[in-house]
C-alpha cells in the first residue's frame, strides 16, 4: 500500500480523533440544545424547504405532462408502494433468486443478522487482505452500523468520499440529512475544515475551488483503497443487481478502482423486476432533489471486473422484527428520499442530528426503534408535531404519522407519561369530573383573567410563588394561553333557545348532530355558536348532545391508547344515542381534528387492538360524520341552499387562509373555505405563501417543545402577515388557539377567525 | 431522413439532458460525429483517450482515422491513473434514454470504464436507432443485458448530464469525481454516400 502519494497523513491523523466523537453519543437534550442555538442551520433549512416544494411539484408535474396520468405522482407511487409490498411479502423467495443469481454472477453473498455482525465480516476481510485504507460511497446502512468507527478502533481509515458525508466525518459528525449530509454547514465552514485538514489555506467563498480540492484529495483514495463500501438503492431479484444512484461519480469509482467491493444493504432494498427499479428510480431522484434522474446510476452484476471481488453483505439488525409487525413492515418499503425530512416543519427547526437518531427526518422516529432501541428515539419522537404533511409526500404511501404514534405509544408504555398528562386524561376521561374541573376553573382563573379571554404573563407575576404558575407563565410568554369560557357551549345552547330544542324539522329537511369538540365547548364557545348560526340560517336543524366528551385524541397524540380508547367508546356510545334520539342525518364538527379521529383514528384504534365490534361501530359512525366546511359546502350550497348574506357598504375586509394540517393532510380539504370566503361571501382572499403548513401547535408539543413550536407559529404569522389581510381565518381550534395567543403575545393587529365565525359575521 | 417520430424524442432527449447542463449534437455521419469532437473546445489539447482496441469496434472504429486525420492524437486506456484528469475520452454507449437524458454504458473492462469516470470531458457515440423514448424502455435492455452468460455486462451504468454536486450551501457545482462535461453524439445508422 505504500505509494507516492502522501494521502494518509490528514485522514489518518483526523481519523485517530474521529472514533466515538459522533454526535449520537450526545443527549437528545444536548443535541437539541446544540440545534436551536445553530442560526446557520436554521438559516439553511428555512432555505431549503420552500424551494424544495416547489421544485418537487415541478418535476412531477412535468413527468406527468409529458407522458400522462400512468406517471403522476399519485400513480407512480401507488406502483412502488405495490412493488415493494410484493417485496417485502415474497422477501424469503426473492431473496433466494437474488442470491442465485449475483452468486452466479461470482458475488459472494453475507447474511448479518446483526450491526456487529455486519461490520465484524467487512473487518475480518479488510485483516485478511492487509487492507488499512477503505474508501466509501455514501451508505446509511453503515451509518446505522457505525462501521467507520468500529473500523478506525481497528486501525483501518475509512474515508468518506461523497463529499458531504466526507465534510461530516472529518467534523466528527453524522450526516444531519440522508440526502443533504451538510446542509447545515455553511461555505465559511467548509472552508475552515478543509483548510485544518490539509494544513493550506482553501478558499472560505469560493465554492468551486473547495469542490476542485476535495476532487484532487479523493483521487489519490481512491488510486490507492485496497477496499471500495459502497450502498445500494435497490437489490434487483431478477438479475443479482445491485443499482446504486450517485450525482458526484464517487460511486462509480469506489465501485471500480479498488480490487474488493463490499456492497452493504438491508434487506428492505429488495425490488423485484428491472421494471420496478425504473419507477423507484422516477420517485427517488425527484422526492429527494426534485431531479428527473440522478447523474449517475449504476447497475452492478457480480464483480465489476473478472480480477475483482464481490461481497454483498445483507443486513438485517432489526428488520426481520419490522416485518413481523404488521403495522412497522409498511416502513421497509422506505426508499430512502428524505422528503418526510424535507416537508417536515420540525425538521426545518432542529434539523436531524436532533430530529433523528441516525436516521432523520420521519422515517427516522419510525425506524430508530428497531435498529437503536427505544430509547434512542424516546426524544426525537416527541418533536413530531402531528401534522402528516410527511404521509403526503412519501413517494411508497408509507402511514407515517400513524407509525410514529405507535412509536409515541411504546415509549409511554416503556417510561409512563409525565405526571401532569396523566391526571389531565384521568380527569379528561371521565365526563362529570372534567365538565366539574373545567368549570371550577372558568371561575378560579378570575384573578389572572380579569374577565378576559386570554391568560397572559403579566396577570401572572402576582402569583408567581404559587407553585406551577412559573411554567405556565412561561408558556404564555410566546403565545397568550386562552381563558376558559365562562359558561361553554353545551350551556349555551340550552339557553338561547337554539339547537337541541327545535324539534321541527329544519326547513332544509336535514338534522345535524352537532360534534363541537372540548375546545370550542370549553375554550371558543363563540365558534360554536357562529356554526350552529350558519347551518340554523340555512334552515338546517340542530342538535347538540349535552354528553359531549373529549373525543380522546388528547390523549392519542401523547400516545395514551389506554385513556383514548376510553374515551373512544363513549364517544361512540353518545353519538350512536344522539343520532337515535334527534334521528339527525349527519354529526358536523366544527374541528377537523376531531372529525379526523372519529373518521380514521378510531377505526385503526380498534383494528389494532382486534375489537371487530367497535371497529364496525365506528365505521358506522364514520360515514355520518362530517367538517363544518365540506358540510356547507358539498351538501349545502352543492344542493342549492343559500346562505343569507347581507350585503353593506361597509370597509371590504380582507382575508388569508391557513389550512389546517388535520383539514388538508387527512381529509384533503382545500377548495370548500375558499369557495365559501371568495365565491358565496364575495371577499377578497389573499393567499398567503405556503398556507399549507403547519402552525406549530402539534397538542402536546407546543408545551413539551415551546421553542420548536414558536418557531414554526412565527412563521406562520409572517407570511399571514406579509399578504396584508387582516383577518386570520382556518377550520380547526387547535391552530385557532395557537394562532390567536401569537397574535395578542405579540401585539399584532390581526383578527384570528374560525371559518364559521367569518360566514356568521356576514349573515344578515 | 429522420422521421417526426425521432426528431420530437431526439427534443425530448436535448431538453433534458440539457437541463443538468449535458450537451447533445445529431450527426448525420461519423465524419460529423468526428468534426464535432475535434473542434469542441475540450480537445485544445489535440488529445482523446478511448477504450483499448477502440479501433475494432465494429461501428465505432472507423471514428479514429477521421479524428487522426484533423490532427487529433488517439491514446488508448491504461491504468485508472493514467487516465485520471486526462482532458478528454471518448466511447460508445448501448442506449440513449430520452426521458431523462440519459445514455447506457456497458463496459466490463476497466480500462473502457474509466475513460467515461476519469477524463474531464466525456464525449459518447449513440446510434440514432438505440434512442428510446423512456426508462421502461431501458428496463428490457437491462434484462437482456444482464443474461447469465459470456455476453453479461457486470457493470452498467445511465450517464446523465456531467458529474455534479450540491452539498456545499446547496450551490450547484459540475465535475466533482467525474468529468466536467458530457457530450453525446447521436449518429445515423444510414450509410454514408462517398461522394
Amino acid at each position: 500500500m505504500t505509494s507516492n502519494y502522501e494521502i494518509k497523513s490528514p485522514q489518518q491523523a483526523l481519523s485517530d480523533e474521529t472514533a466515538n466523537r459522533t454526535h449520537e453519543h450526545e443527549t437528545f437534550d444536548e443535541r437539541l440544545e446544540e440545534a436551536l442555538t445553530d442560526d446557520n442551520m436554521h438559516r439553511a433549512l428555512e432555505r431549503f424547504a420552500p424551494s424544495w416544494r416547489a421544485s418537487r411539484l415541478t418535476v412531477f408535474a412535468s413527468e406527468e405532462s409529458d407522458y400522462g396520468s400512468d406517471y403522476s405522482f399519485a400513480s407512480m407511487r401507488s406502483a412502488l408502494h405495490e412493488a415493494k409490498d410484493y417485496a417485502i411479502e415474497h422477501q424469503d423467495e426473492l431473496i433466494a433468486q437474488f442470491k442465485s443469481q449475483a452468486e452466479a454472477a461470482g458475488a459472494i453473498i453475507y447474511e448479518a443478522r446483526t450491526a456487529e455482525a455486519a461490520n465484524r465480516y467487512i473487518y475480518e476481510l479488510c485483516r485478511r487482505k492487509g487492507i488499512d485504507l477503505v474508501v466509501k460511497s455514501k451508505t446509511m446502512v453503515s451509518e446505522e452500523t457505525e462501521l467507520n468507527a468500529y473500523l478506525e478502533a481497528r486501525g483501518i481509515t475509512p474515508v468518506e468520499t461523497d463529499l458531504g458525508e466526507w465534510v461530516a466525518q472529518l467534523s466528527h459528525e453524522r450526516p444531519s440529512h440522508m440526502v443533504m449530509p451538510i446542509i447545515h454547514k455553511t461555505r465559511q465552514q467548509v472552508g475552515g475544515i478543509l483548510t485544518e485538514t490539509l494544513g493550506r489555506e482553501i478558499s472560505r467563498e469560493n465554492v468551486a475551488e473547495q469542490v476542485a480540492v476535495i476532487r484532487v484529495e479523493h483521487r489519490k483514495s481512491f488510486l490507492n483503497a485496497g477496499l471500495g463500501v459502497s450502498g445500494a438503492n435497490a437489490l434487483v431479484a431478477e438479475s443479482g443487481t445491485v443499482m446504486m444512484l450517485t450525482n458526484e461519480g464517487n460511486g462509480r469509482l469506489v465501485t471500480s478502482l479498488p480490487h474488493v467491493h463490499i456492497v452493504m444493504a438491508g434487506y428492505d432494498k429488495l425490488i423485484g423486476t428491472f421494471a420496478e427499479a425504473m419507477t423507484q428510480l422516477r420517485l427517488l431522484a425527484r422526492s429527494a432533489t426534485a431531479q428527473h434522474i440522478t447523474s449517475y446510476t449504476t447497475f452492478i452484476t457480480g464483480p465489476a471486473t473478472p480480477d475483482k471481488e464481490m461481497h454483498i453483505v445483507l443486513v438485517d439488525n432489526g428488520r426481520s422484527e419490522m416485518r413481523a409487525d404488521p403495522h412497522f413492515k409498511e416502513a421497509l418499503r422506505c426508499i430512502r428520499c428524505a422528503a418526510c425530512a424535507n416537508i417536515c416543519p420540525s425538521y426545518q427547526q432542529v434539523g436531524g442530528h436532533a430530529f433523528g437518531y441516525i436516521y432523520s427526518g420521519a422515517i427516522g422516529l419510525v425506524v430508530t426503534p428497531f435498529h437503536h432501541g427505544l430509547d434512542a428515539d424516546a426524544g426525537p419522537q416527541s418533536l413530531c408535531v402531528s401534522c402528516n404533511a410527511c404521509e403526503t409526500v412519501c413517494p411508497v404511501e408509507i402511514p407515517l404519522p400513524n407509525l410514529i404514534l405507535d412509536v409515541r405509544s411504546r415509549v409511554v408504555e416503556a417510561k409512563g407519561l409525565p405526571w401532569l398528562k396523566k391526571v389531565i386524561f384521568a380527569v379528561m376521561a371521565r365526563p362529570r369530573l372534567f365538565d366539574s374541573a373545567v368549570r371550577f376553573f372558568s371561575i378560579a382563573q378570575m384573578p389572572v383573567t380579569r374577565g378576559g379571554k386570554f391568560i397572559r404573563p403579566r396577570n401572572l407575576s402576582m402569583f408567581d410563588k404559587l407553585p406551577g404558575v412559573r411554567p405556565i407563565a412561561n408558556l404564555a410568554r410566546w403565545r397568550s394561553l386562552p381563558a376558559f369560557a365562562s359558561k361553554p357551549l353545551r350551556d349555551r345552547v340550552k339557553t338561547s333557545g337554539s339547537a337541541a330544542n327545535q324539534l321541527d324539522p329544519g326547513k332544509a329537511g336535514i338534522t345535524v348532530c352537532c360534534f363541537a369538540g372540548c375546545m370550542i365547548d370549553r375554550l371558543f364557545p363563540e365558534m360554536g355558536e357562529a356554526a350552529i348560526r350558519v347551518l340554523e340560517a340555512c334552515g338546517v336543524r340542530v342538535t347538540f348532545p349535552q354528553k359531549e366528551n373529549c373525543c380522546g385524541l388528547i390523549a392519542l397524540n401523547s400516545g395514551d391508547r389506554a385513556h383514548c380508547l376510553g374515551m373512544a367508546r363513549q364517544t361512540i356510545v353518545m353519538l350512536e344515542r344522539s343520532l337515535a334520539e334527534s334521528k339527525a342525518d349527519y354529526i358536523v364538527g366544527a374541528t377537523t381534528s376531531c372529525v379526523v379521529t372519529l373518521t380514521q383514528d378510531y377505526i385503526r384504534l380498534f383494528d389494532d387492538l382486534q375489537q371487530q365490534g367497535w371497529k364496525r361501530r365506528a365505521q358506522a359512525l364514520a360515514e355520518k360524520v362530517m367538517d363544518f366546511a365540506s358540510f356547507v359546502d358539498h351538501v349545502l350550497l352543492a344542493n342549492g341552499k343559500k346562505l343569507p348574506i347581507s350585503k353593506t357598504e361597509g370597509e371590504q375586509i380582507v382575508v388569508t387562509y391557513h389550512d389546517s394540517c388535520q383539514s388538508i393532510n387527512c381529509l384533503g380539504l382545500h377548495s370548500e373555505a375558499r369557495h365559501i370566503i371568495q365565491d358565496v361571501l364575495g371577499l377578497e382572499l389573499r393567499e398567503m405563501p405556503q398556507s399549507d403548513v403547519c402552525c406549530g401547535f402539534g397538542g402536546a408539543t407546543s408545551i413539551e417543545h415551546g421553542d420548536v413550536s414558536e418557531r414554526i407559529m412565527n412563521n406562520k404569522l409572517n407570511t399571514a402577515e406579509s399578504t396584508g389581510a387582516t383577518v386570520l381565518v382556518t377550520d380547526n381550534p387547535g391552530c385557532l388557539m395557537h394562532l390567536r395567543g401569537g397574535v395578542d403575545a405579540s401585539g399584532r393587529r390581526m383578527r384570528v377567525l374560525h371559518l364559521a365565525q367569518l360566514i356568521a359575521e356576514q349573515l344578515e | 431522413m429522420r422521421t417526426t417520430a425521432f426528431t420530437d424524442i431526439f427534443t425530448l432527449f436535448q431538453r433534458s439532458l440539457s437541463s443538468v447542463s449535458g450537451e447533445s449534437h445529431l450527426a448525420a455521419h461519423l465524419s460529423d460525429a468526428a468534426e464535432i469532437v475535434a473542434s469542441h473546445p475540450a480537445l485544445i489539447e489535440k488529445e482523446i483517450v478511448v477504450p483499448p482496441n477502440f479501433g475494432q469496434h465494429q461501428q465505432w472504429g472507423a471514428i479514429l482515422p477521421l479524428l487522426s486525420s484533423k490532427g487529433i492524437t488517439i491514446r488508448e486506456a491504461g491504468s485508472p491513473a493514467s487516465v485520471a484528469d486526462a482532458p478528454a475520452g471518448l466511447s460508445g454507449a448501448e442506449l440513449a434514454i430520452a426521458e431523462t437524458g440519459s445514455v447506457l454504458l456497458a463496459e466490463n473492462s476497466l480500462e473502457a470504464r474509466v475513460v467515461s469516470m476519469l477524463t474531464l470531458a466525456h464525449f459518447v457515440l449513440v446510434s440514432e436507432s438505440k434512442l428510446v423514448p423512456k426508462l421502461d424502455d431501458a428496463a428490457a435492455v437491462l434484462q437482456v443485458l444482464t443474461n447469465a452468460g459470456s455476453d453479461q455486462r457486470h457493470y452498467i451504468s445511465f450517464v446523465t448530464g456531467p458529474s455534479r454536486t450540491a452539498d456545499i450551501e446547496r450551490t450547484l457545482t459540475i465535475g466533482v469525481q467525474g468529468p466536467k462535461v458530457l457530450c453525446v453524439l447521436l449518429v445515423s445508422d444510414e450509410e454514408e454516400v462517398k461522394p
